[in-house]
């Protein structure tokens, strides 16, 4: 036994009586909303905190720099190169002018430098294009005061300094043992819950039960995250017995659906933590989860969700059609499988707001793990989502290739995204 | 993803090594079928592309070895010569090769006769594109050869500051 301080009493006790306040805070204003699906509203209130922050932020920055006449915004930076904007009829002007002297007509008709302009945009095209800007994270306007989105900015002051390591004060000390403890008590609720339910007789009371413990758990996770999500049309959402799609920016859409409604999800089995997970939420209700081998087998698959469709008494399946997580800005056209299972389908848009925190997860940058450290110390995932109107096979075109576009246009349209299709 | 295939360093660009790695992932982006090199069909599947004329020339290039595709080295040497750093003899040779379709180290009349057509494509006749051609050989061959040398090239171009417009700042 080391020799205690006289005041290290005092201070254990204060950690307690501190901890056990922070406990009750959380219970009251945080797990028993959750549980219920009502709001306090404290969110919102944070959000518009921040964004005030945020315009003051960007104000001090543009001011500092004009004072200081410093570019702020680095020049062309999107994407890995600088483009020069200039147009075809410009730059034959301008090479020839500073040519030739020796012309023999005023306007020669073709000079040999005529190429430059050609090669020139080819090899920007190249080095850099429209769609592959869509597998990388968007760019902010104005700065969020988290160094990760800093891209743009380069003038930055004392004071901003500061308000900047307040920032990551506050969100690394407070917000990030609040959201795991959070996150925590979220999964170890879903897994006892369900494998609890797991053990009910089936019928009506068990589903009841599965729904409500689901939808609780979600609920959680969302706040684990600091999500503040508007949905829309919410008379549109998913019926039992259809398809809900979706665009797909990370595994946090899962989340944000599910806390709205009760799905089948649908995806490999995974080891680990996941594994336990799935294996818990499928004793609650009938999930559809592939094995790793299954998965290559489309027509094993196909079967399989199409037998789970058809049971009209089972839920709404959850799939993701674009097949990758897409930077949220466009949405890339989506892989027909889910369409051809011949049931009703629900697409759903989901735009995400990347000035509080930006959910795109670059999985060829970054790990699960760091993905989802870096989704806890952001400010917040503040996003939208849309029900639109479900779409069954006699509503679209039966050609090949007709229907996903028919909805993947609907669904960019809801977000007024761009509508870029693949070659 | 993520594996970083190590790059010969002897390959003569002048990328630094932050610069080849960003071009290596854009190259393995456009490499669709991962076959280790980009063919035609890979630069076409880039909208952009499709509607500039000259790029099977210069694709051609870019080709030194002649296999018909682009590999990664390749492509780094081909794009490093539209790099900031490269000097003013290497983007003219990179010009006069889009014109000297068999490298044989001058522009012909045919030569440069299809170069032209790709570009115009149908809004000139064939005889008024001929006419262009044989005008433009006429002023430039200094030497009566009937067709253009380099040294006959870089005199008309090289003094037009080519090193501003052949750039691509990585």
């Amino acid at each position: 036994m080391f020799l205690l301080l006289p005041f290290d009493s005092l201070i254990v006790n204060l950690l307690g009586i501190s901890l056990t306040v922070l406990f009750t805070l959380l219970l009251v204003f945080i797990i028993v909303p959750a549980i219920f699906g009502v709001s306090f509203g404290i969110r919102k209130l944070y959000m518009k905190t921040l964004l005030k922050i945020f315009a003051w932020a960007t104000l001090r920055m543009e001011r500092g720099a004009k004072e200081k006449n410093h570019q702020l915004y680095k020049p062309y930076t999107n994407g890995i190169i600088a483009k020069d904007p200039t147009s075809l009829e410009e730059e034959i002007k301008e090479i020839r002018r500073s040519g030739s002297s020796k012309a023999l007509d005023n306007t020669p008709e073709f000079e040999l430098s005529d190429i430059f302009y050609f090669c020139r945009k080819g090899m920007e095209t190249i080095m850099d294009d429209e769609v592959t800007k869509r597998f990388s994270a968007e760019e902010l306007e104005s700065w969020n005061l988290l160094s990760r989105t800093n891209y743009n900015f380069q003038y930055i002051s004392l004071r901003l300094t500061v308000l900047w390591g307040l920032g990551v004060l506050i969100r690394y000390c407070f917000l990030l043992p609040l959201r795991i403890a959070l996150a925590f008590t979220g999964i170890s609720l879903l897994v006892v819950g369900t494998t609890v339910v797991g053990y009910l007789p089936n019928g009506r009371f068990k589903e009841f039960l599965s729904k409500h413990v689901h939808l609780m758990c979600y609920r959680i996770c969302v706040r684990a995250l600091t999500a503040i999500i508007t949905y829309h049309d919410r008379e549109n959402r998913p019926r039992n017995g259809g398809i809900c799609v979706a665009n797909h920016t990370s595994p946090i859409d899962v989340i944000i659906l599910a806390s709205d409604g009760y799905y089948a999800m649908v995806g490999q089995v995974h080891g680990g933590l996941m594994g336990v997970i799935q294996r818990a939420m499928v004793k609650a209700c009938p999930h559809v989860w592939f094995e790793r081998s299954e998965v290559k087998d489309r027509h094993l698959v196909a079967k399989r969700l199409t037998e789970h469709v058809q049971d009209k008494s089972k839920l709404p399946i959850l799939i993701f059609p674009e097949g990758t997580c897409i930077n949220n800005t466009s949405v890339m056209m989506f892989k027909k499988g889910s369409f051809e299972i011949g049931a009703t389908v629900y697409p759903v848009a989901i735009k995400y707001d990347p000035q509080f925190g930006d959910a795109f997860w670059n999985s060829s940058k970054y790990g699960m793990v760091t993905y989802l450290l870096r989704m806890m110390t952001s400010w917040a995932i503040v996003c939208s989502v849309w029900y639109l109107p479900p779409m069954t096979r006699e509503g679209w075109w039966s050609e090949e290739g007709e229907g996903e576009g028919h909805v993947q246009r609907g669904a960019a349209e809801a977000v007024q995204q761009d509508d870029r299709w693949e070659p | 993803m993520g594996n970083e295939a190590s790059y010969p360093t002897e390959m003569c660009s002048h990328f630094n090594h932050d610069e080849i790695k960003r071009l290596s992932k854009r190259f393995k982006k456009l490499d669709l079928d991962c076959s280790g090199s980009l063919s035609v069909d890979e630069f076409l599947s880039l909208p952009e592309l499709r509607q500039n004329p000259l790029v099977q020339r210069v694709i051609d290039v870019f080709d030194t070895d002649g296999n018909g595709e682009v590999d990664f080295e390749e492509f780094v040497v081909g794009t490093s010569q539209f790099s900031v750093r490269g000097d003013e003899e290497q983007k003219l040779r990179f010009a006069f090769s889009i014109y000297d379709m068999d490298k044989d180290g001058y522009i012909s009349n045919g030569e440069l006769f299809q170069v032209l057509k790709m570009m115009v494509r149908n809004n000139l006749q064939d005889w008024q594109l001929q006419q262009i051609v044989d005008k433009t050989i006429i002023i430039l061959d200094r030497d009566g050869d009937g067709r253009i040398s380099f040294e006959e090239f870089s005199a008309v171009v090289g003094n037009l500051e080519v090193h501003k417009k052949l750039v691509v700042t990585v």
